[in-house]
């Protein structure tokens, strides 16, 4: 692994395509969870990679080559999500505040079942914070500043994930 | 977050704690990202950077362009020996359009460049082209062996045989055909679905799936699959009421050959499929909701909900 990051450092897209096979799913499972949509995940899969070996030259091995990644792939999905948030702020409005406190979508509807699909049902706020602190592990203080949210509001959001997942799993 | 609001969501974590890790993408996403690589270089100071968006427009318009005009035939080059089109030899690079037919004999080897993807043709294989269309394009194997490599979306690549259809859903694969119309299928990326009337098999990269004229795709498998494992699949395919067979089965399947059980569910009478589902769910616990009783009557929810937990699988929303 080693030989083929300094080669994909050096340039070397071959080696750099295999640092991608190698990768590709735990980055495809991050993204589809954080995203909660397959299209949505399978762009920021494109863009974490195209970011990676932009960025590859940073990376000086203080930590495993598939922690460094993980952190470019969060990076990449929830600055494009904040971005594309920023566009929606201004051309929209709330007028039902309460809407926010709804699954977004309707990806259990019928099913109520499969965890994954429930998790992608979630609010996008919501997902995340879940997404990252129960299947990651990251703490709430990470999370905090990876989202630019105060602590006590990943709290709120990781309590509001789990309470919403109780209700679509019928429990 | 205190431990005791912890505890109330324990059931929750311990169902978190069994997602995959790793989940294939349903699509090779490599191509794309090779072609954004070539722009997006690590930046050097001597770069024409202010005509890099420029070309790269003119350089999209041009493979646009291209793709456009290659759409209606198959390009076709020749690997070895001589190939035939229609009964002619080719020589050099020619193209297919549909209706036509490619033979190789056992000295030959051809290359298709599709507008989606690439073919390769080995040696004693007939193929005939039976649409190429954007949204299509679909071919039949009589005999023989081609490699496929596919970037496009689901089911726009198909390729008949003479006991079941293989349906791209983005992936590279193996399919060969012998004289009589049974054959392998052999999936090295992606997923592809290969089915006939009454009955399907998903097959996800790493593994393999038989099948046999009259009879249709057969129980698929991981390379790695225990020989015996293999053997009473075969057996329990060819014959369902096999009972010692479909024992040997269940006692030979590891975890990773969940996709094989999975299948066996659907294959077995309904009668056992009670003991296929234990197994199952001994190997790979079923996931919330998925009950006995609905596995047993081919529940297709419940089914799709435990494929994406299965080991080795890609991941299948839709279809």
């Amino acid at each position: 692994m080693t030989d083929l990051i300094h080669r994909a450092q050096a340039g070397d897209e071959e080696a750099f395509h295999a640092l991608y096979r190698a990768h590709v799913g735990r980055v495809y499972a991050l993204c589809l969870r954080l995203t909660g949509r397959r299209d949505e995940a399978e762009e920021r899969v494109q863009d974490v990679f195209v970011r990676a070996w932009r960025k590859l030259g940073s990376f000086r091995g203080e930590s495993a080559f598939s922690t460094w990644l993980h952190r470019v792939a969060v990076n990449v999905v929830l600055s494009d999500r904040r971005d594309a948030l920023r566009r929606r702020l201004r051309v929209e409005s709330v007028p039902d505040p309460a809407a926010l406190e709804r699954p977004g979508r309707t990806a259990s509807e019928g099913l109520g079942l499969d965890l994954e699909r429930a998790i992608a049902a979630l609010p996008d706020g919501a997902r995340e914070v879940f997404v990252l602190y129960d299947v990651e592990g990251y703490t709430h203080g990470e999370i905090a500043r990876q989202c630019g949210v105060a602590e006590g509001t990943s709290k709120a959001q990781l309590f509001r994930a789990r309470r919403l997942l109780r209700e679509m799993l019928g429990r | 977050m205190t431990d005791h609001e912890r505890d109330d969501f324990g059931d929750l974590r311990r169902d978190v704690e069994r997602l995959p890790k790793s989940i294939e993408p349903p699509r090779d996403l490599w191509p794309d990202i090779a072609a954004r690589l070539a722009t997006a270089g690590r930046r050097r100071a001597w770069r024409p950077l202010v005509w890099l968006p420029a070309l790269a427009a003119a350089a999209g318009v041009v493979v646009l362009l291209l793709g456009r005009a290659r759409a209606p035939a198959v390009e076709v080059s020749v690997l070895a020996g001589r190939p035939q089109r229609g009964g002619a030899p080719i020589t050099g690079r020619t193209t297919l359009r549909a209706g036509e037919r490619l033979s190789t004999d056992d000295s030959s080897r051809a290359h298709l460049q599709l507008s989606i993807g690439e073919v390769d043709v080995e040696g004693g294989t007939r193929l005939r082209v039976l649409a190429v269309r954007r949204r299509e394009q679909r071919f039949a194997l009589e005999r023989g062996t081609i490699s496929a490599r596919v970037s496009a979306p689901p089911r726009v690549f198909v390729v008949e045989t003479p006991s079941a259809v293989a349906t791209d859903l983005g992936c590279a694969y193996t399919l060969a055909v012998d004289s009589v119309g049974n054959g392998v299928l052999r999936v090295t990326a992606g997923i592809v679905a290969f089915g006939s009337p009454g009955r399907v098999a998903f097959v996800p990269l790493g593994a393999t799936v038989p099948t046999h004229a009259g009879r249709g795709p057969g129980v698929p498998y991981v390379d790695d699959a225990a020989p015996a494992l293999r053997r009473a699949l075969e057996r329990v395919d060819s014959a369902p009421g096999d009972r010692t067979a479909l024992a040997a089965a269940l006692a030979a399947a590891r975890a990773d050959d969940g996709l094989s059980l999975w299948h066996l569910v659907a294959r077995v009478d309904e009668a056992w499929r009670g003991a296929v589902f234990d197994r199952l769910a001994q190997l790979v616990p079923a996931p919330l909701g998925v009950t006995r009783e609905g596995v047993v009557r081919l529940d297709r929810r419940m089914l799709d909900a435990w494929w994406n937990y299965l080991p080795r699988t890609v991941w299948r929303v839709g279809f």
